[in-house]
């Protein structure tokens, strides 16, 4: 669901969910503003968390499966998460963590839903900067269309940013890579951003005065 | 007045910010207390303080005196934490093997140009330490540890996972991940620098692995101590499983331009095995955190209170 500017990308936001995106001031999408004028926590090179994992810079991904959990390791970041198949349920009143807790179920032999809780609410959903509350839930579909593809949905549930769950993610297709496909290095750097800022993404530093 | 941030929210902000700054004793204390989400057993006894896992859930401590099952063959997959506790891999002082502790015989084989690049980083721990505000140490800026001080700087528990190719190392600080290939691939001739460089590993026996590791970025400090590299860097890693729960890892540093010969920078360190369920926590830099810990603990000059104190 882009941020584009129409209105059937525009999730159902409450009041609070409205005046917190209003705060939020992301360097793409209609909201746009100027590189050095953004409050995106990601520019900083903070941990993107989730969801935003999902939603922004979702590259080749590489899941691996063990007895009791799933591992799941972005290119963005070089950052992991876990996600528990051994039959817990999520934390009643957790201690909210950057990338939180998940658990996964098969709801058939070939889609894995995956809940998530326990989110840190500096983090934005997305780039278009998103909000949420502590009271987010993520939902993840991870369904295996053949052996050569996989989808993933994502929809996001937080009545106290949402009036209604609304989807981020409608079955993105991933393609299986080789087995012996190295994934390349992508990972948040601040003082390279001190350096591009300097030279390039800020026109009234040192090279603009000139 | 409201609590300093690093201590008023019981969050993964302060024990990351509390292990890098308050040293490892007091990160330990904040760590036996139960924090996270559900199943928080009663507190322990003063005398036996209790860790518990991400979830909660407490970990058992090792059993002394049981003779463990044997290894399992080729195989060093598990959840492994520090063999003598915690905070035995923070290595705020350098290079386990090697810290910056000011006793002769613990500095690396420097080549004069391994020493003039040694003397112009600046540490904010051990012998050489220097205020928080003069360090030019990059993970201060949360920029990634990279390799190998991922090894050698807040080595935590650490998660291991073999598949027919290769061998997925995850760790606590940073939540990073890498790959050793185990294919038989050789490493790359002349590869563009990786801030963790390209792993590949051999079984030399049926309970040791050995990783070569090369291609790393020379931003990159070897250590918390500031010890040097070059791209010329080639790090060689040595897990040998003892037994079924308990793994060393030896991590020794070549690096021709920066020390005359190699040295071992981390020497059988001892790791144990965690049950399969054990959730790790989560340690991650956020240079955010850091400015507000600077503003509110780090620098006192920039508090506006202090200056109005000081007008």
């Amino acid at each position: 669901m882009p941020e584009d500017g129409k209105p059937e990308h525009r999730p159902p936001y409450t009041p609070a969910g409205q005046e917190a995106l209003s705060q939020n001031k992301p360097s793409n999408t209609v909201r746009s503003v100027l590189p050095t004028e953004t409050n995106d926590p990601v520019v900083t090179c903070d941990p993107q968390g989730m969801p935003r994992e999902d939603l922004y810079e979702m590259r080749a991904t590489q899941i691996v499966q063990t007895p009791l959990k799933i591992m799941i390791m972005y290119t963005f970041g070089r950052i992991w998460r876990v996600v528990w198949t051994d039959g817990r349920e999520l934390p009643k009143d957790p201690e909210p963590r950057w990338y939180g807790y998940s658990v996964g179920k098969w709801v058939d032999d070939y889609t894995l839903a995956v809940e998530t809780t326990g989110l840190d609410e500096r983090t934005w959903i997305d780039r278009a900067g998103r909000p949420h509350s502590d009271e987010l839930r993520v939902v993840e579909r991870y369904h295996r269309v053949d052996r050569d593809h996989l989808d993933l949905s994502v929809t996001i549930d937080d009545p106290k940013m949402y009036t209604k769950p609304w989807v981020a993610l409608d079955n993105l297709r991933f393609d299986l890579q080789p087995r012996d496909f190295d994934v390349r290095e992508m990972i948040c750097s601040p003082s390279e951003f001190a350096e591009y800022n300097k030279l390039v993404g800020d026109p009234a530093s040192e090279k603009g005065k000139k | 007045m409201e609590k300093p941030f690093a201590i008023a929210q019981c969050s993964t902000a302060p024990r990351f910010l509390l292990a890098l700054f308050l040293f490892s004793t007091l990160a330990h204390a904040q760590n036996t207390a139960p924090k996270s989400g559900q199943n928080q057993p009663a507190a322990a006894a003063p005398s036996a303080p209790v860790d518990y896992d991400g979830w909660g859930k407490p970990i058992p401590p090792a059993i002394k005196n049981q003779k463990p099952d044997p290894a399992p063959r080729r195989d060093i997959t598990g959840t492994w934490d520090p063999g003598n506790g915690p905070d035995d891999g923070g290595q705020f002082l350098g290079a386990k093997a090697l810290p910056v502790d000011g006793k002769p015989g613990h500095e690396p084989p420097f080549t004069p140009l391994g020493l003039e690049a040694y003397l112009r980083t600046k540490p904010s721990n051990g012998a050489r330490m220097v205020p928080p505000g003069e360090t030019n140490d990059p993970e201060l800026l949360c920029d990634p540890q990279g390799f190998p001080r991922e090894d050698l700087f807040q080595l935590r528990t650490t998660q291991i996972v073999q598949d027919r190719e290769k061998t997925y190392m995850f760790y606590e600080f940073d939540r990073v991940w890498r790959v050793i290939w185990t294919d038989g691939r050789e490493l790359p001739k002349d590869p563009e620098p990786r801030w963790y460089g390209y792993s590949v590993g051999k079984w030399v026996d049926d309970y040791t692995l050995v990783v070569d590791t090369n291609g790393t970025d020379d931003r990159t400090w070897v250590d918390h101590a500031g010890r040097p590299h070059t791209g010329d860097l080639r790090v060689r890693e040595t897990f040998h499983r003892v037994d079924r729960d308990h793994l060393e890892w030896t991590v020794q540093i070549d690096d021709p331009k920066m020390y005359t010969q190699p040295w071992l920078a981390m020497d059988k360190f001892p790791m144990r095995l965690l049950p399969p369920d054990m959730d790790v926590r989560e340690m991650i830099c956020s240079r955010a955190e850091f400015d507000e810990y600077d503003k509110l603990i780090g620098n006192p000059a920039s508090d506006p209170a202090a200056d109005k104190v000081s007008h």
